[in-house]
């Protein structure tokens, strides 16, 4: 713990530096005040210039969930039945004992594959997120989990593009002139770059936001323009168009710093403004306008969101999103290229946390997106399941098809582990019930997809009841399934802290350790903000150092970063890759699927909540207040339809499902697109089912990516089909 | 959901929220700063920029100050044109009814 004053009597006051664990590009320097060894405050660091002091709605309140009354604070055996939520509290020697003894078991007589981990960003600390299981589950042999919920498909077509780069720094954004944000409300889900956008129009920047709503965030913009959803590709395309064919190229940044410039030009023009207007709703001149801005008011910057992978031709999406910044030349000044992940400027020791080299060639992989098939029998596995570890999850309410994942998880042969702060949807199902800390009970070290800061978190609590981190977690089990043998298993949090990064690395120069955790955080020895243009002179991080319009790695087919899947590289889906951006329709609109689009003609877009994350925080009352009851916004056009009012329960429904949602008549949504916020749990919602129900278990083109964004449904008053 | 200014701004109007509010939605009345309920993004940060302990969030109001909430909204239907940017609007220079006739020091 890191004292940083300690004030007299009356009450031991300490200051702690922490960091925001939840799954946000901004993981803000946090302060935690704690008196006499309770936490009394949450606050944002001054000191953190990108940060700068504030939180937001989710974690302004996070003593609500520290010290909530229905945390899980004792490991438990399920008594009732599945699903029931009755639990009996046990030990946590025989809460151990019984899972190594059942993943014994279970290894012994089906073969180590019937055993699954599911997890994904409960919390995002290098030491108790995405991989803090990966080696635990490699060396028993587990079913790999291919985890693709956020940016598995946009990460692998900009490292098609350009390499995994951080491209561009958010803090040059006020030197931008032109301001792209696409498929990103940043009000509420990347804060704390407003400042830096609005500080960037103050200067006389142009803000456009490309959204089928008008979010808080384009109602700010200088432009909002409504497209159709999942048609983002074609505006993309059409924008390469215009601007190759009215010359308003960077033909010197062109010819020296990518390849496959006469192939993209023959590729464009087939994608004509008056095509593109046919297929987004965009009008011509509009789309026009947007591409001779883009070109011409250097440096222009494209912030793309997670929203914009999530349909059939997300991969090809970002594909032509992450040509545009070379055509233009806009990586010649900083504030200009595109904003993906700046995660690729940290050197992050991946290999230390996920120990690749302990899995078992050819290990089958299941993407978590199918884990209800993979659950009811409808994927052809070679080993079906008869195990399944959660943690940082909730895939009741994250993962589509609920329907067959309520059913997978009911089995009774199905022996099911959960790790957990509160009794989720999936925690109910659990046999073992595991209660895990908080960020304020446990260290951890964080790199940021968001800005370029380091951020520490030192532990301001002890933990509460017997809830213990998520390394502590792995080390038990380890322990009790005979894996300490090797020091990877028996490695302290210090350790694996010491671990955490290449130190070595120029981007860690000056930062250490200790350094962290004194002034909690760190930027990355990078150049400053106003000089950061990493691509002025090419040196792209893909095979030719060049931006990459013919992709060479489309030759090795399609494929998941293996970060998203404990670091395996087999069973890729490998279908073959165009190597040339183009434009894949959305599967379920009225183009593709007219007959579909008969029966069910609205849209449905999930984004994320304002006062969730995923499906953290749905529980806790303030959040609640906040966010409102699940909620379906729906154009007043399509209402007066269907007879809907706001307030009234309607029904939205498809061939996968049917959920129960209160109606908000609102014409921030365009005609023809419903809007719901992801995150409610399926125990608070109407009907016992969430949005989950509707959505599909088809991947995007590329990297596996879900297509949550791809959904056709129809609504009706829940009153006139009861009379 | 906002956050929301109460009495104690009144005529102690510190205005340091407003350099720290990210999306500029704190809009000056005659006597007292006003949040826009729709265009403010619950940042917090001008809960802990104020001196005077003025801000809470709408939903953890003390309940003498709950009427602030009111206040806010009927403020900003009253003054349509304070939306969009408060810096580019200056003072509105009036205040909402019940601000206007508040005796300093003798709240009801």
């Amino acid at each position: 713990m890191t004292l940083i004053d300690e004030p007299v009597a009356p009450a031991r006051e300490l200051t702690v530096l922490g960091a925001c664990p939840q799954d946000c590009p901004d993981t803000c320097a946090m302060v935690v005040t704690v008196r006499d060894g309770v936490a009394v405050e949450v606050a944002g660091s001054k000191a953190q210039p990108y940060t700068n002091g504030g939180l937001c709605v989710k974690v302004d309140n996070y003593l609500d969930r520290v010290y909530h009354p229905d945390r899980i604070l004792h490991p438990m055996r399920r008594v009732g039945p599945k699903g029931s939520g009755e639990f009996e509290r046990i030990s946590w020697d025989e809460a151990v004992d019984e899972v190594a003894r059942r993943f014994t078991a279970i290894a012994a007589d089906h073969g180590p594959e019937a055993i699954m981990p599911v997890s994904y960003l409960g919390t995002q600390g290098i030491l108790n997120g995405l991989n803090v299981g990966d080696p635990f589950f490699n060396r028993l042999g587990a079913t790999v989990a291919e985890r693709t919920y956020c940016d598995a498909g946009s990460c692998t077509a900009y490292a098609m593009t350009i390499g995994d780069t951080a491209g561009v720094d958010p803090e040059a954004m006020v030197n931008s002139k032109f301001i792209l944000i696409w498929a990103a409300n940043i009000m509420s889900t990347n804060l704390h770059l407003w400042p830096y956008i609005a500080e960037a129009k103050k200067r006389g920047a142009k803000v456009v936001v490309v959204d089928p709503v008008r979010t808080k965030t384009a109602r700010a913009a200088s432009q909002h323009i409504p497209i159709r959803p999942g048609t983002d590709g074609a505006l993309a395309m059409a924008m390469m168009h215009v601007i190759i064919n009215e010359g308003l190229t960077d033909d010197e940044y062109v010819a020296a710093h990518t390849i496959g410039y006469d192939e993209l030009v023959e590729r464009v023009q087939q994608y004509t403004p008056e095509w593109a207007s046919q297929e987004t709703g965009i009008p011509v001149e509009t789309i026009l306008t947007l591409a001779r801005e883009y070109a011409t008011a250097q440096p222009s910057v494209i912030r793309i969101g997670v929203a914009v992978e999530r349909h059939a031709g997300g991969g090809q999406t970002v594909r032509a999103l992450s040509c545009l910044p070379a055509l233009v030349g806009a990586w010649r000044n900083p504030g200009g290229g595109i904003l993906q992940l700046p995660l690729w400027a940290f050197p992050v020791n991946w290999p230390a946390f996920m120990h690749p080299e302990l899995l078992t060639p050819g290990t089958q992989v299941v993407n978590q997106y199918l884990l209800g098939q993979a659950l009811t029998g409808q994927l052809d596995l070679r080993t079906p399941l008869k195990a399944l570890m959660v943690y940082n999850s909730n895939p009741l309410v994250v993962a589509p098809d609920q329907a067959r994942m309520v059913e997978g998880l009911s089995r009774d042969d199905l022996f099911t582990v959960v790790s957990e702060q509160f009794m989720t949807d999936t925690a109910r199902y659990a046999d073992i019930l595991l209660p895990a800390t908080t960020q304020l009970e446990q260290e951890d070290i964080m790199f940021s997809w968001g800005h370029l800061y380091v951020t520490y978190n030192n532990p301001s609590i002890a933990p509460l009841g017997e809830a213990v981190p998520n390394t502590e977690l792995f080390r038990r089990l380890a322990r009790a399934m005979g894996f300490d043998d090797d020091p990877i298993f028996t490695r302290t949090d210090e350790q694996m802290i010491a671990e955490a990064f290449d130190w070595s690395s120029p981007a860690m120069e000056g930062i250490t350790v200790d350094s962290l955790k004194e002034q909690g955080f760190s930027r990355l020895n990078l150049p400053p903000s106003d000089e950061y243009a990493p691509h002025r002179d090419g040196n792209f991080r893909t095979p030719s150092g060049k931006t990459e319009f013919v992709s060479s790695a489309a030759a090795g087919g399609n494929f998941v970063v293996p970060l998203f899947r404990q670091g395996s590289n087999d069973h890729q889906p490998g279908q073959p890759v165009d190597p040339l951006p183009h434009y894949i329709p959305p599967r379920e609109n009225a183009a593709a699927d007219p007959e579909l689009a008969d029966r069910y003609p609205l849209n449905l877009i999930s984004p994320k909540s304002h006062a969730f994350i995923n499906s953290s925080f749905a529980n806790i009352e303030i959040h609640q207040r906040v966010q409102k009851p699940a909620t379906l916004l729906i154009n007043p056009a399509d209402a007066e339809a269907r007879g809907i009012t706001t307030g009234s329960v309607v029904r939205a429904f498809n061939d996968r499902g049917s959920v129960e949602l209160l109606a908000k008549v609102d014409a921030s949504t365009m005609a023809g697109v419903t809007v719901c916020h992801v995150g409610h749990w399926r125990s608070d919602a109407l009907g016992l089912s969430t949005l989950s129900q509707l959505n599909p278990t088809t991947f995007a083109d590329l990297g596996n990516a879900p297509t949550f964004s791809d959904t056709l449904i129809d609504v009706e008053p829940v009153a006139a089909q009861e009379g | 959901m906002a956050y929301v200014i109460t009495e104690a701004c009144i005529d102690a109007a510190d205005k340091a929220c407003r350099e720290e509010c990210p999306v500029d939605c704190i809009y000056e009345g005659d006597r007292m700063l006003y949040i826009h309920p729709d265009e403010c993004v619950d940042c917090g940060k001008c809960v802990t920029a104020c001196p005077n302990g003025a801000i809470s969030s709408e939903y953890k109001l003390a309940a003498e100050d709950e009427r602030f909430r009111d206040i806010a909204v009927e403020f900003f239907d009253a003054f349509p044109d304070a939306s969009g940017g408060a810096e580019d609007l200056g003072p509105v220079g009036a205040d909402h009814p019940t601000v206007a006739a508040w005796e300093t020091g003798a709240p009801t």
